[in-house]
């Protein structure tokens, strides 16, 4: 079944087309990659997608729905939830505060429940600490759980940013740029974690640069080319495609 | 700090508990025939004791916007403005300027939190999506626009205000001392109330998402929050906390003019608050004591100094913005801040 369906497409900003007609529908429980090279406009692509910028033309449609140009909030709260090229961590907040904001339907969050510290507030703030704690064991973080974000390191900081975003429990998640900045390590480490949680039935869609890292990692590989899809197709015939040797290799 | 570290402390409700008690005690002070005296000099002390428990509850609906959700609001003293007018106008009766309706003060009191609420969710919608300065420059403006309306309009009395507002502790209380003393409870009591629910709401999971607004407004929408509701409502409860104040203002002053709400109030609540350390609501209050501790000080130190009050006025503002420039340099966060908190690094 079909996840998530874009149709036709586009963004302008001043005179640059950013994107152009871009068709691209993921299944529910694919791995999907987009690559190309940079200004290609695969950030675009998931800004038009997650809500961070409006699309001129074309539309969302996220599990049934049109979604075109829903606000961020509402489409994380759908199960639509993206992660940032540059890691965004709420600095002046612990590693825990950072996880624990994420967590959906707290009745805390809201003014009366907060002053009368009702009953059920309580018991979601329970529920969330475990599961929050959990996250951040899982990604071995614990050792700083109660550090300020602010001090940790790039690597971490992905880390973070994918236990917060898990702590949403998306069923489509979009990845920009996971790896970048992140030793080749942690690069594996990241991309089990990614791969662990597509085999548990999560739908994943990656922006990543690196050619290696990502055909070892996807089913399926969409090519991004001033703005406008390249190639879609599995990672092997994307890798002995003429227009991307030439588009990253050059002549 | 996180939130289940400051779950489990009490003090929000101590302070619920202190604030009751000494509301009652001070109602049924006033109420008695019992009557305080205070020795000479020391009536000065408990007057401006009692203005800061009024600015108190400024600066903590102020710390709550800016503190805790980042708001910049340069015209927190149009909110307190707006309620000491919607008291004096409901209320008094029979001044010989601007509008005096006679209505019931507790009625009138109710009504300037809801004022204060209204003008605030008007200032909010005009610029709480825009960039965060743009919320600064609105607030500046309509702190201008209500205070040149207030001289202005015949209904709020022009440059000589409104007088014969209800004073219902002096009305109550024996003398002036007893009066000041009850006020002094009463007040203190309200505010460390305003304190309670404050303290609560931040600790909840509601105060959680307020700071994440602070650290980062795109991350908290791409996790589910909605952000504008949120800085709406802070900006909102700030407002009409600063309302509340005003009103209080109003009943324990008798008479409201526009010189009382120049932008000096704005000024005394935000260097409070950087001097005590925002997002801190004890550091805020304690920020507070300091600035308006120094100007009681001072007030004794002019009488000593060898020069005209013009002059000694003058020096004062030196001495309070020489004090701002130590606490930029040596303590960004303010005296009780948390430099990583509020992300400034020292």
């Amino acid at each position: 079944m079909t996840l998530l369906d874009v149709t036709g497409l586009g963004k302008e900003f001043g005179g640059l087309r950013a994107l152009d007609d871009v068709d691209v529908s993921v299944d529910e429980g694919e791995l999907v990659g987009v690559m190309g090279p940079n200004g290609a406009g695969k950030s675009t692509l998931f800004n038009c997608i997650s809500g961070v910028v409006t699309p001129d033309e074309g539309s969302v449609v996220f599990d049934g729905d049109d979604v075109t140009g829903e606000q961020p909030e509402t489409l994380a709260r759908r199960g639509l939830v993206r992660t940032f090229q540059h890691t965004r961590q709420l600095d002046t907040m612990t590693v825990r505060e950072n996880v624990r904001l994420a967590a959906l339907d707290q009745p805390g969050e809201r003014t009366l429940p907060a002053l009368a510290r009702s009953e059920a507030m309580q018991s979601v703030e329970r529920d969330v600490r475990e599961r929050a704690d959990d996250l951040i064991e899982a990604f071995e973080l614990d050792h700083l759980a109660d550090e300020y974000a602010s001090s940790l390191s790039g690597g971490q900081r992905k880390l973070l940013e994918l236990a917060r975003v898990l702590m949403l429990d998306p069923d489509l998640l979009l990845l920009d740029e996971p790896f970048a900045g992140v030793n080749p390590t942690l690069t594996n480490d990241i991309a089990d974690r990614i791969t662990g949680l597509n085999d548990e039935g999560m739908t994943v869609v990656v922006i990543e640069h690196e050619l290696e890292t990502l055909t070892a990692l996807v089913d399926r590989l969409v090519v991004l080319q001033q703005g406008s899809v390249l190639v879609d197709d599995d990672p092997e015939t994307v890798l002995s495609d003429e227009r991307v040797i030439d588009a990253y290799l050059g002549e | 700090m996180s939130v289940a570290d400051r779950l489990p402390t009490g003090s929000a409700e101590r302070a619920a508990l202190l604030g009751s008690v000494l509301v009652v005690v001070g109602v049924a002070f006033a109420a008695s025939p019992l009557t305080a005296t205070f020795p000479g000099d020391l009536t000065v002390f408990v007057e401006i004791a009692v203005l800061f428990t009024v600015y108190a509850i400024l600066v903590l609906g102020l710390d709550l916007q800016y503190g805790h959700t980042g708001l910049v609001n340069f015209g927190h003293v149009v909110f307190f403005a707006v309620g000491a007018y919607t008291v004096a106008m409901l209320a008094s009766q029979g001044s010989f300027a601007g509008l005096s309706l006679g209505l019931p003060w507790p009625l009138a009191l109710a009504a300037s939190l809801v004022t204060a609420g209204v003008v605030g969710a008007i200032v909010g919608a005009t610029s709480l999506r825009l960039r965060d300065d743009f919320l600064a420059i609105a607030t500046l403006a309509a702190a201008e626009i209500f205070h040149s309306l207030t001289e202005n309009l015949e209904v709020f009395g022009g440059t000589t205000g409104i007088f014969s507002i209800p004073q219902p502790l002096a009305a109550a209380a024996a003398d002036y001392d007893t009066t000041l003393l009850v006020t002094l409870l009463v007040f203190g009591g309200l505010t460390a109330l305003t304190y309670a629910g404050l303290k609560r709401l931040t600790d909840a999971p509601y105060g959680r998402v307020l700071r994440a607004i602070r650290a980062d407004e795109l991350v908290t929408r791409s996790v589910g929050k909605s952000v504008f509701t949120y800085k709406m409502q802070a900006f909102v409860y700030g407002a009409a906390l600063a309302g509340f104040a005003g009103g209080l203002f109003a009943l324990y002053n008798g008479a409201v003019a526009p010189t009382f709400f120049t932008i000096q109030v704005t000024v005394t609540v935000w260097i409070g608050m950087l001097l005590g350390g925002a997002s801190n609501h004890r550091a805020v209050l304690g920020g507070l004591a300091v600035i308006m501790g120094i100007r009681l000080v001072s007030r004794f130190a002019n009488d000593a100094a060898p020069m005209s009050s013009a002059e000694f006025a003058s020096l004062r503002l030196i001495v309070v913005g020489m004090i701002l420039i130590l606490v930029i340099r040596y303590r960004p966060a303010g005296i009780w801040g948390d430099a990583k908190e509020l992300g400034v690094d020292s």
